[in-house]
């Protein structure tokens, strides 16, 4: 009991630690400010792995002139919005549309861009109008204004529905015919296929549902930074700022930002230019694991040798905990922890605290079942010697089964620090920059997804291969 | 020398045991004293083991008592640990610890309850093994060992502990028959020390030569028990005169 005591003291102070090292004081009011960064042009990496865009700059020259700091964090459009909304983060700039609906939920600074929403299908598509859709499969964003209004058509035209969480892969889905439509923002759209996404916009002449991209915090505060924001919208739109950050990136082309062909057309000219950001997203990647592979080999151990404890309630604690855990889906927890948690105790977790206490919990949990498991394959008889000789129930577990157990658990625990290392591209829905959210900013960049992907997928296979051989090292080592 | 004048070492009143339905032991009673050797003979699944195995308690009784060195072993608010200390087990199947040595065997108790300091533990662990024959084991694996080697190192690692009673669950049977006589004369000369033994064994022969006395169990029943001249050649209970026609012939 003191043991696990000591180990639940040791997470909890982890915890606390990255909470606390993450919230850093300034003079200036300092703000948290969520983003899609796969929404050109509003929001995206340029070809140095940096955040550009008409929002960004926008939120800069503001920034500037209103004397405040910000930290822009980019993520998928429905998290960024959650954590506004819940308090974890100040604000959104992410090509939200104002609608009455989110009036109910947030407050809204002055609308910057004027848009509408265009349905769109592949270039040399036979559909001719909405009625052509019937039977056939729609790409939708989740969460987006324009994907509300392309599923308020779906019963009237018979269509079906397929959801993304970023822009590009719904793009490229309908542009390799996947899907046969889908409904996305004027400019965005516009701007995606001025950069050569195969598609073509049906309505470009009257935009449907036409509204306005605004600014949002939560409901009822921040008042500071909207009107900050208001009084420096205002500026830049006197001064002409503003026009010159529309027209530089409606104006451009495409290698302005996404870099030049040659880069972009071969696996290694991509891999040179985004040398940099793929380290970068590896690293990142890379930390997550071997953190997450320590302490959730420690918690899950603990939850196994619970699972066979002396006493009943401990044993039920365990198989309850393996249970919740084991059953929820990584996403659906790392969601919980990082926006709905929050949301009621009020207490802000940083990104990689919580995607970090989502490994620890769902591998923990696999890790207990097989850590009780092993404990349960150590034959009966040497239970029984060694009580026999006098040793009460823990040292007999200590002394003797569980050495034995731990031994017979060492090919699952490779298995699982692989499984680890591959769950860790989960936490990108949480908007941390880790290997798989780095290719989906690039690719949103190039539109080169089948390079991008092959690269990605390559760096994995590489590391899952030192990880098995470090594993296999290790276990060499035991034996 | 009679028995109501040696002091008694295990004392069994009425204990009755069921799994579910099957009534394993039915009201066994049983007095073993001080330095007496009881040889346990019987047909398969007659309770043997579950018997010998509730004088340390590794099984329950469902009711009755077992007395074991003056301490009431069926009262659960007795230390059964401290009990066991005293009471050596060999197992059929060795269950030698696999992630130890055979010196770190039978260190393992002794040190672990502070009956020993190390150096004192490996000393007389040293002693045991130069007892059983195999001091030139000291520092193998015990996977690397022969089933009797096993069987040896077992004793040795329960005698580690000093205990006064040693119980014995057919520590022959999974033994290749050439390596049957080593053990054995390891428990003889374990036996002509004084030790307390209380023996499960098909070797009738072993019984005979060692055995201060015979207990035949059967159906969970004492049926018959006594001198092993008496038992096994004069046997008045038919069903023990059916066992041995059996067992000798086989
Ligand atoms: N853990 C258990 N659960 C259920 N039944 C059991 C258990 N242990 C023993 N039994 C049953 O109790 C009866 C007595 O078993 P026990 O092992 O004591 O017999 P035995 O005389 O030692 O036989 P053998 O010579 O085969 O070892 C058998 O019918 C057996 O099936
Ligand atoms: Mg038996």
């Amino acid at each position: 009991m003191t043991m696990l005591k000591k180990c639940l003291l040791g997470l909890a102070t982890f915890a606390a630690f990255f909470t606390f090292v993450s919230t850093s004081q300034a003079s200036e009011p300092h703000y948290t400010i969520t983003t899609d960064a796969t929404y050109a042009p509003f929001t995206f990496q340029d070809k140095n792995n940096n955040y550009v865009g008409i929002e960004q700059d926008m939120m800069q020259a503001i920034a500037k002139r209103e004397g405040f700091t910000y930290t822009m964090k980019p993520m998928s459009f429905n998290s960024a919005a959650q954590l506004v909304s819940n308090g974890q983060a100040d604000g959104i700039i992410a090509g939200m549309s104002i609608t009455p609906e989110r009036k109910e939920v947030y407050d809204f600074a002055t609308p910057y861009y004027k848009t509408g929403v265009a349905w769109i299908v592949k270039k040399n598509s036979t559909i001719k109008q909405l009625a052509d859709l019937k039977g056939k499969t729609v790409a939708l964003k989740t969460g987006t204004a324009a994907s509300e209004y392309g599923k308020s058509l779906q019963s009237k035209y018979g269509f079906n529905v397929k959801y993304f969480n970023d822009t590009d892969t719904m793009y490229n889905d309908v542009a390799v015919g996947n899907s046969a439509a889908t409904f996305e923002d004027m400019p965005v759209i516009q701007y995606a296929i001025k950069n050569g996404m195969k598609l073509k916009i049906m309505n470009a002449d009257n935009p449907s549902n036409a509204g306005w991209y605004g600014f949002a915090v939560q409901k009822g505060k921040n008042k500071a930074l909207l009107a900050a924001f208001n009084k420096g919208f205002a500026a830049i739109k006197a001064d002409g700022t503003y026009n010159k950050i529309t027209a530089k990136y409606l104006g451009a082309s495409q290698a302005t930002f996404s870099g030049s062909k040659k880069d972009n057309s071969t696996v290694l000219g991509i891999l040179t230019a985004n040398k940099a950001a793929f380290l970068k997203g590896l690293w990142q990647t890379v930390q997550l694991t071997v953190i997450a592979i320590v302490l959730a080999s420690i918690w899950g151990t603990l939850l196994g040798v619970m699972g066979v404890s002396e006493l009943k309630w401990v044993r039920g604690v365990s198989t309850t905990i393996i249970y919740i855990f084991r059953g929820l889906p990584l996403m659906v927890l790392a969601f919980f922890i990082y926006i709905g948690l929050p949301g009621v105790t009020g207490v802000k977790i940083p990104a990689f605290t919580a995607g970090i206490i989502t490994l620890i919990l769902n591998e923990g949990a696999y890790t207990g079942a097989f850590v009780r498991g092993g404990f349960e394959a150590v034959e009966r008889g040497q239970m029984e010697a060694a009580r026999s000789l006098g040793l009460n129930y823990n040292s007999a577990m200590r002394k003797v089964i569980m050495p034995q157990g731990l031994r017979i658990m060492v090919p699952s625990f490779i298995n699982q620090f692989i499984i680890t290392l591959k769950d860790t591209s989960i936490l990108s829905a949480i908007g941390l920059l880790e290997l798989t959210q780095t290719g989906t900013l690039i690719v949103a960049r190039n539109s080169q997804g089948f390079r991008v992907w092959a690269i990605v997928a390559v760096i994995y296979l590489i590391v899952i291969t030192l990880l098995t051989w470090l594993s296999n090292w290790v276990e060499k080592k035991i034996k | 020398m009679s028995e109501a004048q040696k002091k008694v070492k295990v004392h069994v009143d009425k204990v009755n045991k069921s799994y579910g339905d099957n009534h394993v032991l039915r009201d066994i009673s049983l007095d073993i004293a001080e330095n007496e050797v009881v040889v346990m003979i019987g047909p398969s699944g007659s309770g043997k083991s579950t018997f010998l195995r509730m004088l340390n308690q590794l099984e329950t009784q469902d009711d009755g008592t077992i007395v074991v060195d003056g301490f009431d072993i069926s009262d659960k608010k007795t230390d059964i640990n401290k009990v066991r200390e005293n009471i050596g087990m060999v197992f059929q199947n060795f269950n030698l610890f696999n992630n130890y040595t055979v010196l770190e065997n039978i260190m393992l108790a002794p040190v672990e309850l502070g009956k020993l300091d190390k150096v004192a533990a490996e000393k007389k662990a040293r002693e045991l093994l130069d007892t059983v024959g195999l001091a030139d084991k000291a520092d193998v694996s015990v996977n690397s060992l022969s089933g009797g080697q096993k069987q040896r190192i077992a004793i040795a690692r329960a005698l580690a502990m000093s205990p006064d009673i040693m119980l014995f669950d057919e520590p022959t049977s999974a033994l290749d028959p050439e390596m049957v006589g080593d053990v054995l004369e390891v428990m003889k000369n374990l036996a002509d020390s004084g030790m307390t033994m209380i023996i499960v064994t098909h070797e009738m022969g072993f019984a005979k030569q060692v055995a201060d006395r015979v207990v035949f169990f059967e159906s969970g029943k004492i049926q018959e028990s006594g001198a092993p001249e008496q038992v096994f050649n004069a046997p008045k209970n038919a069903r023990l005169q059916e066992f041995l026609s059996k067992v000798m012939h086989a």
